[in-house]
Parts: C-alpha cells; sequence; structure tokens
C-alpha cells in the first residue's frame, strides 16, 4: 500500500467517526445535553473539520507517492505482536514467570539470535531481577503460581 | 529544613542513586529513551512509599537525559534522540583522541544545565502555582487547550500542523470513553466493564513511547552494526577548555526555557543550544569537527529541560513534553493532581522530590566523570536481546497499575495503531497529550457551561482567560504561518 493511500484512508476513517461521535451525542441524557454533549461536538466538528482539510490537501497535493514499508520485516514484527498477545492471555492463568520464560528467549530467536547461553542468562536474569525487586522488595501482587 | 532531611535519609539517597544510575544506564542504551523508561516504571512505583518512587523516577529522567551523551560521543551512536546534536561534535573528538575531554565537557555541561533547571522549577513552580489558584473552570478549559497548542508549535514536515492538531483531538476523544462525570451515564464502553473507568493513559504510553519501538526496532529491515573499535583507541587527557562555562550557562538557559514551554522537548532544546553556541562562537570554534563548544551548549541545553518541563507540569497539570508526562502519571497515581496543591497539601512530597533533581544531577556528575567510557558498552547490547526484554517489562508495567490484562491489550493495540499513525506523520506526543488533557478539558467546558448558563461567552470573559487566548494563539500561529509558507512554496 502507498503512503498516500493509507494516508487517504485513515483520514476518511477520522470523517466517519467525526460523523458518528456528532450522530451519537444525541443520545446523551439530561444534564449532559447541556454540557458533555457540546463538548463532544465540539471535538467531533474539530476533528471532522481538520480531517477534511487534510484529506483536501493530501488530494489536491502533487507529490510522488511512495510504497510504505509499514511494518519491515513482516515476519518478526507479527512475531513479536503475536507474541505479546499470547504471553497476555497466558497472564491470568500462567502469572508473568511462565509465559516470560517463554518468552524472551522466544522472540530473541525470532530476532535471529543464536547464543543460547547468552539467551539463557538474560531470561534467567530478568525473572530473578523482577521476582527479588517486584515481588519480594515492592510487593506487586501478580497473577498465577506463587513462588 | 524539613524536606532537606527528607532528601537526605538514607532510603531517599538509595532511591535516588539507584534512579539515576538506572537512567543512565537506560539513556546510554540506543533506542531506549527517558519517556520510555519513566512510563514503564511508574506503575511499578505504585506499591512505594510516593515520595521514594517520585525520587526514584526523578533520578531516572535526569540519568537518562545525561546518558544519551555517552554513546554519541564514543561510538557516534545518541543513546536518545536528545543526544544527537553532541554526536555532532562529541565523535569527531574522540577520532582525535579527545574523547575523555568531550566525556567531560558533556558530563559538567549536563549537570550545569540539571542545577540551574532545578533551581528555577524550586523558584518560580510555586509562585506560578499561586496564580493557577485564581484559575476557573473556562480558564481550566483553556490551560487545556493551551498544552495541546504547545504541542501543535513542534509540527514540522514529518508532523503536519493539521496532523499534530488532529493527534491531539483523538487523543482527547479517546479520553471520552467511560463514565460521564456530569451525569454518571457510560459513554462508548460498547457493554464493556473494561471500559466504566475509561482508558487509563499509562498503557497508552506504554504502548506509544515503550512498545511501539520494540515494534519497530523487531521489524528493521538493516540491523544497525556499530563500529566499537574506537573505543580501544588512547585517549588523552586534557583540561576543560577556557570559556566553556559561557556556552553551558548559554545552553542550561535555553534548556529551561524550553523545557517550560508545553510540548517542546530536550531535543529541540539541545539542537536551539547548539545553533546558538555555534551562531555565538563563529568560525574560529570549528563546528563540526569537534568543537567542544557544541557539546557543552546541547548537553547543558537538553538537562535543562528536566526541571523546566516540571514547571508546568507540578503548577498547571500541562506536561512540558513525553517524559513530563510520564511523570505526571506517577503523580496522580500516588493521589497528587498536579496543580497549587502540590505545593500546599503535598508540600511534604512535592518540595523532597524537587530537592531530589539537585542530588540527582550530583549523582550523574560522579557517575560520569568515573565510569562513562565503559557504559559505552552498553549501546552494544544486541537488539534481539533488549527487544524481548524491554517488552516483558511493558506487559508486565501495563497490567501492574489496575492488575488488569485489558491494560495489556490496550497497550499492544496503542503500540500496533500508533506505529501506523507514526508512519504516516501523526505526533504521538499530541495523541498522548490529547489523553490527558481530555478530562481537564472536558471537566472545564461543562462546569464553564453551567455557569455560563449555556453561553461560550464565559470562555472569553475574564482577563485570564483573554491573556490565555493571546498566548493560545501565538502558538498557533508560528507554525501556521510556516505551513502555508511551505504550501506556496509548492
Amino acid at each position: 500500500m502507498t503512503r498516500n493511500t493509507l494516508d487517504r484512508l485513515v483520514l476518511a476513517g477520522f470523517i466517519g467517526l467525526a460523523v458518528l461521535l456528532y450522530v451519537s451525542t444525541a443520545d446523551y441524557p439530561g444534564i449532559a445535553q447541556k454540557t458533555s454533549a457540546k463538548y463532544v461536538r465540539f471535538l467531533a466538528l474539530s476533528f471532522g473539520i481538520l480531517s477534511a482539510a487534510q484529506l483536501l490537501l493530501s488530494l489536491r497535493r502533487q507529490v510522488p507517492d511512495e510504497t510504505l514499508d509499514l511494518f519491515g520485516r513482516a515476519g518478526r514484527f507479527f512475531g513479536l505482536l503475536a507474541g505479546l498477545v499470547a504471553f497476555a492471555v497466558a497472564f491470568e492463568p500462567l502469572g508473568f514467570f511462565i509465559p516470560a520464560a517463554v518468552f524472551i528467549p522466544a522472540v530473541a530467536v525470532l530476532l535471529g539470535y543464536r547464543n543460547p547461553l547468552i539467551i539463557g542468562a538474560s531470561t534467567a536474569g530478568v525473572l530473578a531481577a523482577v521476582w527479588l525487586i517486584f515481588v519480594q522488595v515492592l510487593s506487586v501482587n501478580l497473577p498465577g503460581p506463587g513462588f | 529544613m524539613e524536606y532537606i532531611a527528607i532528601v537526605l535519609a538514607p532510603a531517599s539517597l538509595l532511591a535516588i542513586l539507584t534512579g539515576t544510575v538506572a537512567g543512565v544506564v537506560i539513556g546510554a542504551m540506543p533506542g531506549l529513551t527517558a519517556t520510555m523508561a519513566v512510563g514503564l516504571l511508574v506503575p511499578f512505583t505504585y506499591t512505594m512509599d510516593p515520595v521514594l518512587g517520585l525520587m526514584l523516577l526523578g533520578g531516572i529522567y535526569a540519568g537518562a537525559m545525561y546518558g544519551g551523551s555517552i554513546p554519541a560521543i564514543l561510538l557516534n551512536t545518541p543513546g536518545t534522540p536528545a543526544a544527537v546534536a553532541t554526536a555532532l561534535e562529541g565523535y569527531p573528538m574522540t577520532r582525535q583522541g579527545r574523547g575523555r575531554l568531550a566525556l567531560k565537557v558533556s558530563v559538567v555541561g549536563s549537570f550545569m544545565g540539571g542545577m540551574l533547571s532545578a533551581l528555577v522549577l524550586l523558584m518560580f513552580a510555586p509562585l506560578l502555582a499561586k496564580q493557577a489558584l485564581a484559575f476557573g473552570p473556562a480558564e481550566t478549559f483553556l490551560l487545556a487547550l493551551m498544552g495541546l497548542a504547545g504541542i501543535v508549535s513542534i509540527a514540522d514536515e514529518d508532523t503536519s500542523l493539521i496532523k499534530a492538531l488532529l493527534a491531539g483531538v483523538l487523543g482527547m476523544i479517546i479520553a471520552v470513553i467511560g463514565t460521564d462525570a456530569m451525569s454518571g451515564g457510560l459513554r462508548y464502553t460498547f457493554g464493556s466493564i473494561n471500559l466504566i473507568d475509561g482508558i487509563d493513559f499509562m498503557p497508552a504510553l506504554i504502548g506509544l513511547f515503550s512498545m511501539i519501538q520494540m515494534l519497530d526496532i523487531a521489524g528493521q529491515r538493516h540491523e544497525t552494526t556499530i563500529d566499537a573499535s574506537i573505543l580501544e583507541k588512547a585517549q588523552k587527557s586534557e583540561p576543560m577548555p577556557k570559556g566553556i562555562a559561557r556556552y553551558m550557562a548559554l545552553g542550561s538557559g535555553t534548556g529551561t526555557v524550553v523545557g517550560v514551554l508545553p510540548g517542546e522537548g530536550a531535543t529541540i532544546a539541545a539542537f536551539l543550544s547548539y545553533n546558538f553556541a555555534k551562531r555565538i562562537a563563529g568560525v574560529k570554534a570549528k563546528f563540526g569537527t569537534g568543537a567542544p563548544e557544541g557539546i557543552a551548549a546541547s548537553e547543558a541545553g537538553n538537562n535543562g529541560c528536566v526541571g523546566g518541563s516540571l514547571v508546568p507540569t507540578l503548577t498547571l497539570g500541562i506536561p512540558g513534553n513525553s517524559v513530563a508526562a510520564a511523570l505526571m502519571g506517577a503523580f496522580i497515581i500516588h493521589g497528587m493532581i498536579p496543580g497549587p496543591d502540590l505545593f500546599a497539601v503535598h508540600a511534604d512530597k512535592t518540595y523532597p522530590f524537587i530537592y531530589s533533581l539537585f542530588i540527582a544531577n550530583v549523582v550523574f556528575l560522579i557517575v560520569g566523570i568515573s565510569v562513562a567510557p565503559y557504559l559505552a558498552r552498553i549501546a552494544l547490547i544486541p537488539p534481539a536481546i533488549m527487544v524481548p526484554v524491554i517488552s516483558a517489562f511493558a506487559v508486565l508495567g501495563s497490567y501492574a497499575l489496575n492488575q488488569s490484562v485489558f491494560d495489556v491489550y490496550l497497550m499492544i493495540g496503542f503500540a500496533f495503531f500508533g506505529l501506523i499513525l507514526k508512519k504516516i506523520g501523526y505526533s504521538l506526543e499530541a495523541l498522548i497529550l490529547g489523553l490527558i488533557l481530555g478530562p481537564i478539558a472536558e471537566g472545564g467546558f461543562s462546569q464553564g457551561m453551567i455557569i455560563g448558563k449555556g453561553s461560550p461567552a464565559i470562555f472569553f470573559e475574564s482577563n485570564i482567560a483573554k491573556v490565555m487566548w493571546v498566548i493560545i494563539l501565538g502558538l498557533l500561529t508560528p507554525p501556521l504561518v510556516a505551513h502555508v509558507r511551505r504550501m506556496l512554496r509548492r
């Protein structure tokens, strides 16, 4: 996708959001009609007008378009993203330590690092530091199995 | 005296020492910024004594601002964007075998900038906070607009004026989600109990300033290799050049003033100071080939921002830059709402925090003079190790504040969509500022409308309001003129 195409799609989405936001204020109850609804309408109008102005400028501008390298190496980018989501999903049932013990080495390998000693030492160091500082010293309450 | 005693207590000194050293180390790692470090650690200070937590974060802020200069000088790899100007002169000096002098000038310049700005914060913040007592709802609303106008003034070729404004308004729209303070009704929660209290800005901050960088590094097509061979080169010892204090004073003043302006960050302060120094020094200083005057000004400039940026943050609740926004989050989670109350009701916490900034400056001065050359090696940590470690902390930090996995998803969402917005030229600083200022603006607007019986005239009536409109227009006009000029040129 080119930079201009994405830019214009986002701006069109913003205009849609501004319209929806403005329309939604009709449902605000009682006192909110005189206060919050006016504030949200002010935001919606500002957002809509600015988006429309930017879209107009973008359509009129005669600059060479370029292909947008949005995610770089997509495998690594989305691999990290998937790893994060998996980490979040596992967080409540398993806590921090077990998912982190899998996540850190897995992402390091995904990003091309192959030294098992350094990976192991880094993972162990981070887990030990979190346990010592956050669990023991700061008493941060983490979910999942205790240690 | 009582507040100084709090700062000099062993636990406080330990917190300042830990924070400052951690800040220097984080600042020395390319890709990691002060905003990222403070934002990541704010949730963890929740269970700490508020004063100690704030001192720790203040130390990180001061330390990280300085730390970025070490790899900039020794490896031509600025640890933080604010140290780019330092690399312009520092690395050529290292190549000439004058790296030790460059490091010395950098740490002393940073120290001077930090001390002056902390002094300004100590002297002027309480005075400004007193003025804030005269603010009514209308002025509070205008204050929020002023904060947004400030960040818009940094709009440049990459972040256009309209896009910076759009990002700010988008942040304010996101802040509308949750319970309406006026009617008690729920807005845009889509039936989710997680959204009843609205969107906390800490997961957003961690996503937009920490996780986004990790995603960006992970996707990089070309790995940057740092030439570390120069670290082996012998560096001679030299005394400080004559007249260098003049450039440090120039940078300190510039950095402090720039820091006070909402939205203007340390990078701008460093480059402005560098350019001023270049103009004053003339051709004889040989800028670009290793002029210590340039390092002195730019380092004093970026550390001058530390205290300066906290002036509007602590007195008006308008963050001077993104690191100050993260620090403001720390004050809020400890129940200290920025404004006049900080210097009256919470004076026993606020003043020790300000005093701790002086100690933090002394700590990094000692660290910088004694171990700076060794710290450059931190920049050599492979990104493949740094990324998963920081990501794990980002997950933990997002979760820790509200003990909510939903906040982790929010953090990931902000990082992903934030990256897309960043790539097409939107200002993430404006987005986060809008998110922070949104509730302040809404409260002021709604109460103002009630007092003004539905008429917006209330926002123009008082003398303070009129002055604030002038300031808002003053902040918006230069970028608007520049924008129009650029368009005409095209």
